[in-house]
């Protein structure tokens, strides 16, 4: 974690008594020293505490850890191909069993080593999303922020358009439209990169709408106030006194946005706007399983399972730092 | 209450205006020729010239785009199908929109109309088992996406059908026994979500002072729980119906592809494999304005719920 202080340190806790708060004087002598470090680590520590005392977001982060490495390592150590089926000893629609532990899909390809690169695409997925959203929202958000006025208005209005599309209809339309162009380059990277980019068309406005509401709080406060006053230029105080004072809300969104963008991957390929078969996801595999539903009802089980446990660790991990970087939540 | 509406209308036409724009162009810079696809493998330059002539191809883009906003506005008319001979892409819509509509808003009056009694109950035994279980059960049943659901409930309903016993119809639309299922999956998530949100606002009202009064007046328990702190715990269920029509669209296009749904969402997936751009735009279109207004009537609607807000 960084040395810098954490988000909302500076808003007063329920009793009244603003316990981090510091003072004019010593906001004075900290902004002169560029940043509020001495306090920030002691406030990093109290978040960490704060985390690990609570249990549910431990465990969902040995569910993120476990799954991340099942994808990482899980498809070379299994040694099943995920693509192609078994073609001396073809078994379609088998059930779990010693051959193939979670059984096969209709072509007769191992499930569970679709199954792990499946996990791989999501996680994939979801994180280069997220490292969207943060590229383009946190400045987009930092600037509408801060300089207010017209570049406020601008900026707001974009979000607004680009939010006017519900759900992930702007993402269907992006995806579906260009998808035919990208085709199967790079062995199915850059379908990936598509639904990675039309995803985060329609995540990064919420990420910039949290940032802005931050740091319009942010920019009144005594310690930005008096780093203006010694005459601190503008992207030092955004860079140095605000933008690190983000980083907790920037940290909790993104991880509670993971869980929504593990799901929506999963759609756009169950749709058939994502990866093309016969690469593996997660939603790929959903839809081809409810074809032979009557055949073999596990085969959608795992896929649906696996999802939905990757989902619900991402939504405790998400509201456990919530809670630990909230001063006004006293485990 | 007129200011409020008077600058809730211009936003909307702002935002109706960049939806029909950012659609437009995204489906005019779609890769490739269509004409070209359309005529397949009869490669004719006259019939090409009429057929671009007829879509309106060979005007400037911006003069397109005018074109296709002014005869949205002025006749409702989104332009013609690439595919379905040239059918108007309104013909096409007008058919698919009353099934999403109806599987749509009964998912959403029965998630309403059934989260809303298990939050009250569950607020008002707080901190029992019933209470406690039947919280967990909404947990997950919210977590689990409706595309992990469906395979489940049609699996078991397959079952059912293998073994002879009384099941519903898998797929397809007419019927009322072929809108249950899809029905059911979309409201699951939704009712879960209203149900946990009424519960958490409901058990805060019965802690307020205005309901300690109305026990001290000797008000039945059943009466203060089902009027005096129910009407003030719907507003934010009222809040919530907003975001969740939106959110609704994605689910809906989902079941409607599972269950093979005649419905809009099927309609825009079957014409992006198609190619069809014309009829993908008027579905964006056409959707997104039933959402925003959709939006619009709940913001509406609680303004005229909270007393409170006033100009």
């Amino acid at each position: 974690m960084s040395d810098h202080g954490v988000p909302g340190q500076d808003r007063e806790p329920e009793d009244g008594v603003p316990a981090t708060v510091p003072s004019l004087a010593t906001a004075l002598a900290l902004a002169q020293e560029g940043s509020l470090e001495s306090q920030g680590r002691s406030n990093w520590q109290r978040t960490r505490r704060r985390f690990v005392a609570n249990r549910a977001s431990l465990v969902a982060v040995c569910g993120v850890l476990a799954l991340l490495t099942i994808a990482i390592v899980g498809p070379q150590a299994y040694g099943q191909s995920a693509t192609e089926a078994d073609i001396f000893n073809i078994d379609p629609n088998a059930w779990p069993g010693a051959a193939h532990l979670l059984g096969t899909d209709k072509d007769g390809v191992d499930i569970l080593a679709r199954l792990m690169v499946g996990l791989r695409v999501s996680l994939g997925v979801a994180v280069f999303v997220e490292l969207l959203n943060v590229l383009i929202g946190v400045p987009i958000g930092l600037a509408a922020g801060y300089f207010g006025g017209k570049t406020d208005f601008v900026l707001s209005r974009i979000a607004d358009a680009l939010f006017a599309f519900p759900g992930l209809l702007l993402a269907i339309l992006v995806a579906g439209v260009f998808g035919p162009s990208v085709g199967d380059a790079a062995g199915g990277l850059g379908r990936l990169a598509l639904v990675s980019a039309s995803l985060a068309l329609v995540s990064w406005p919420l990420m910039a709408r949290y940032v802005r509401a931050e740091v319009l709080s942010l920019r009144e406060r005594d310690y930005v106030e008096a780093a203006r006053a010694i005459g601190a230029s503008t992207p030092r105080i955004l860079l140095v006194h605000i933008a690190p004072n983000v980083l907790g809300l920037i940290l909790t969104a993104t991880t509670l946005d993971m869980a929504s963008q593990v799901v929506n991957e999963a759609t756009l390929s169950l749709l058939g706007l994502g990866v093309q078969p016969p690469h593996a996801s997660v939603g790929l595999m959903i839809s081809n399983a409810i074809g032979v539903l009557n055949i073999n009802w596990t085969e959608s089980l795992f896929p649906g399972l696996a999802l939905t446990a990757l989902v619900l660790c991402f939504s405790f991990v998400g509201d456990g730092l919530r809670e630990a970087l909230d001063p006004r939540s006293q485990r | 209450m007129v200011t409020f509406l008077a600058r809730r209308f211009l936003g909307l036409i702002f935002v109706l205006f960049a939806v029909t724009f950012l659609t437009f162009m995204i489906g005019h810079a779609a890769p490739g020729d269509p004409i070209r696809t359309l005529l397949g493998l009869r490669q004719d330059p006259e019939t090409y010239r009429r057929l671009v002539h007829f879509y309106g191809l060979d005007r400037p883009l911006l003069v397109q785009f005018g074109d296709y906003l002014w005869r949205i506005v002025r006749y409702g008319d989104f332009g013609h199908s690439f595919g379905s001979a040239g059918r108007p892409v309104w013909d096409v819509l007008s058919s698919a929109l009353p099934v999403t509509f109806t599987v749509g808003l009964l998912a959403l009056a029965l998630a309403t109309g059934v989260g809303v009694p298990i939050g009250v109950l569950a607020a008002a035994r707080q901190n029992r088992a019933s209470d406690r279980l039947s919280m967990i059960a909404m947990l997950i049943l919210y977590s689990v996406p409706s595309f992990v659901l469906a395979p489940l409930i049609l699996g078991l309903d397959i079952w059912l059908q293998q073994h002879n016993h009384p099941s519903l119809p898998v797929a397809n639309w007419g019927t009322v026994q072929q809108a249950v299922l899809p029905v059911l999956i979309l409201a699951a998530g939704n009712m879960a979500y209203i149900a946990r949100l009424t519960r958490t606002t409901m058990v805060g009202m019965l802690r307020e002072d205005f309901i300690r009064t109305a026990r001290a007046k000797g008000l039945s328990r059943r009466r203060i729980v089902a009027v005096q702190a129910l009407r003030p715990a719907l507003l934010p269920v009222v809040t919530y119906l907003g975001p969740a029509i939106g959110a609704l669209v994605t689910s809906t296009f989902v079941v409607e592809n599972i269950f093979n749904l005649p419905g809009v969402g099927f309609t825009a997936v079957m014409s992006i494999e198609a190619r069809d751009y014309p009829v993908v735009q008027g579905a964006t279109i056409v959707v997104a304005f039933v959402v925003v207004i959709m939006n619009l009537l709940a913001d509406v609607l609680y303004r005229v719920l909270d007393p409170r807000i006033q100009e």
